[in-house]
């Protein structure tokens, strides 16, 4: 395929997921596996969410576990009152679907993309077979595996419904909350996804439920995209160009942990869980950012304004080694600028992998590249003009502000770790949120197949002309360049959010 | 424009099956093989971790249960998900001598059960930790008198 029917392939196999799982999400009251009886999602919020799934980002505006309205007995349910709940049906056949699915989009696209750097290619690839392997022989197996391991260490795997009511030891009643979960924490962490079961995500003990659980975790997120960045170098035959990939990549992360860490080493704090403590719950935040996961282990609004700022980098870059897929496609962009910029000031031809780096392709970068503030600055801009913001509650001050950049940052990022959870279930974020899913995922995803796509058939270049980007000094060069692109276009946005929240002393313990 | 018209139209008959078989696979078959796998190696995992005491389910070891009598270990409210089984164990060091006032039972022997539920020393990085129903069954298993009558029947 060119990279045109390549990227239609992915967008109409996505509609018509995204068709599915927003039809199971409106008539999960009437559907099976409902043994709550959960209502309906509202169209909004389905609209939002088939959206938020689909496009590996899992912002959720609601509660998977419903609150304590909906169930008999029900005293220990933290959550926005009223927050709609999913049913079983909704979990596996909508959740855990599209997050397969969107995890297996962004590998297959990134693929795509390398493919046509590869000498001789021919065309992009085939969406229906990537797409396939990508399901069958890396996510599946995978998660399998996985998902067996959490059920062991303690993550219930069940569809007999909230019937377990016990008699508590000073007489109480409690519903204990069971589903099925670990079958959808093995890829909500494998696929870069970070949509929970539970509300509180992975800080919930059922959804992680130990240190082991959260180490595992951890793990599964970094396992993919990591992997993707030896893939890259493996595909095009030339194993070294992966070097400024992954140490670029590894070298950001390294500076985000930094400065999540400068407060001081952290201690268990409000919003914390005990078993994962103050050094595995920054951590987490940090790794669930880098790789746009957005799954959390505590409570963001427990942290310091200065992890947050870490995790604001992590959202800003997208490559560090970044989501499914995707996060690869980031890094090359990244690369192609810089190779563009260096060869500005240094007088040579702009040249990667042998092949000359043409106005087109620099033109395709750049826009890709300004997608990303365009869809975060303006609707931060809108809801507060509409007034949207303070509708739900959210001031003005740095502490509100935060909470809104990260909303859509996270959301453009296709993150999905938030401050506001099910309180930004309003129509105004449901709608913004979507549109701003959809144009973070599909946007940068056809420039860059379209950049894939022009590689091929273009004359290599026999001598050496460029500058050369397997070496340890271009890695150094591609760090500072995307902390500059970065920062440039960002600074005065996070300087009015978690920097001057930093400032004005809301930090815990400093 | 004719030519991504005729693409997108030939696009289509795939497009659908691939997504009502991937629906199959990945949203229904997946998740019950997986739910067959899991109650069959690990059913009180699979189940909610369900705690037994004297034969019957007084709560799950995963998920904090409301204490609020001086007698017990109280879990901890202020956490990310609001249900944290577990305490610091200098949390619970604390709550020592209420529970030694309110009950027949020596500080030095409450210390003694709080050391032995300790958990979760990961290396530099973890807060040992306590979980609070296992200790509190610990206490009424010194057989106290003050622990009379519990776990308390709720009627259920």
């Amino acid at each position: 395929m060119g990279w045109k029917e390549y990227f239609l392939a992915a967008v109409i196999v996505n509609i018509f997921q995204m068709t599915i799982a927003f039809v199971i999400f409106s008539f999960q009251g009437v559907l099976p596996l409902n043994p709550q009886g959960f209502p309906g999602l509202s169209w909004d919020l389905a609209f939002m969410q088939v959206i938020s799934f689909a496009t590996n980002t899992n912002l959720q505006h609601y509660n998977g576990e419903g609150n304590c309205v909906q169930l008999p007995n029900c005293s220990n349910l933290t959550g926005v009152p009223g927050a709609p709940g999913l049913s079983y049906l909704s979990q596996m056949m909508a959740v855990q679907f599209l997050q397969f699915t969107s995890a297996a989009t962004g590998i297959s696209v990134a693929i795509a993309m390398i493919r046509g750097f590869i000498a001789h290619a021919k065309d992009l690839g085939n969406f229906y077979v990537d797409f396939t392997r990508s399901l069958t022989r890396i996510l599946l197996p995978l998660c399998f595996v996985a998902s067996l391991v959490f059920v062991g260490l303690g993550v219930p795997q069940t569809l007999t419904g909230y019937e377990r009511i016990v008699s508590t030891v000073e007489g109480a009643t409690q519903t204990i909350l069971v589903g099925p979960v670990a079958s959808l924490v093995s890829i909500m962490q494998l696929g870069t996804n970070g949509g929970g079961y539970y509300g509180a995500n992975s800080a919930y003990p059922f959804q992680n439920p130990n240190p082991a659980s959260d180490i595992f975790q951890i793990f599964l997120m970094l396992l993919i995209p990591t992997s993707l960045c030896f893939v890259f170098g493996q595909l095009i035959g030339k194993k070294r160009e992966s070097r400024p990939i992954l140490w670029g990549a590894y070298a950001l992360f390294a500076l985000d942990l930094l400065i999540a860490f400068i407060p001081s080493f952290p201690v268990v704090g409000p919003g914390m869980e005990v078993r994962f403590g103050g050094f595995f719950s920054v951590f987490w935040t940090v790794v669930t950012t880098t790789v746009t996961t957005g799954s959390v282990n505590a409570s963001l609004s427990g942290v310091n304004p200065l992890v947050i700022l870490s995790a604001f980098n992590g959202m800003l870059i997208q490559a560090t080694p970044g989501g499914e897929g995707v996060g690869l496609m980031y890094m090359v962009m990244f690369i192609v600028l810089t190779v563009f910029i260096v060869g500005l000031m240094s007088g040579r031809t702009p040249e990667y992998l042998g092949l000359k780096i043409t106005a087109r392709d620099v033109k395709l970068v750049m826009i890709a590249f300004l997608v990303h503030p365009v869809i975060v600055l303006i609707p931060t801009v809108l809801a507060y003009s509409t007034g949207a913001a303070s509708a739900i509650g959210v001031g003005t001050n740095s502490i509100g502000f935060t909470k809104i950049l990260y909303e859509f940052t996270s959301a453009a990022a296709n993150n999905g770790s938030d401050f506001l959870g099910a309180s930004a279930n309003t129509p105004f974020f449901n709608v913004s949120t979507a549109i701003v899913m959809f144009l973070g995922r599909f946007a940068p995803i056809a420039l860059l197949l379209a950049l894939g796509g022009s590689m091929i058939n273009r004359k290599r270049l026999i001598t050496d002309v460029g500058v050369r980007t397997d070496s340890f000094l271009f890695s150094i060069v591609i760090v500072g360049s995307i902390l500059v692109l970065v920062l440039l276009t960002f600074f005065p946005f996070l300087a009015l959010g978690p920097i001057r929240e930093f400032f004005q002393g809301h930090a815990n313990g400093f | 424009m004719m030519k991504i018209k005729r693409k997108l139209l030939q696009n289509c008959g795939p497009a659908i099956r691939l997504a009502a078989i991937s629906l199959i696979l990945c949203g229904l078959v997946f998740p019950l093989v997986i739910t067959g796998f899991a109650q069959l190696i690990f059913p009180s995992q699979a189940n909610g971790s369900l705690v037994q005491f004297h034969g019957k389910a007084v709560g799950s070891s995963l998920i904090a249960q409301n204490f609020s009598l001086p007698i017990f270990f109280h879990p901890r409210n202020d956490s990310a998900s609001g249900v944290d089984p577990d305490i610091t164990v200098q949390d619970a060091y604390s709550q020592i001598p209420r529970i030694s006032a309110a009950t027949n039972i020596s500080v030095d022997t409450l210390q003694q059960i709080v050391n032995k539920n300790e958990e979760g020393t990961f290396w530099i990085f973890g807060t040992p930790y306590v979980n609070v129903l296992k200790l509190n069954l610990a206490l009424i298993q010194t057989g106290d008198l003050a622990y009379n009558g519990f776990p308390a029947s709720s009627g259920l």
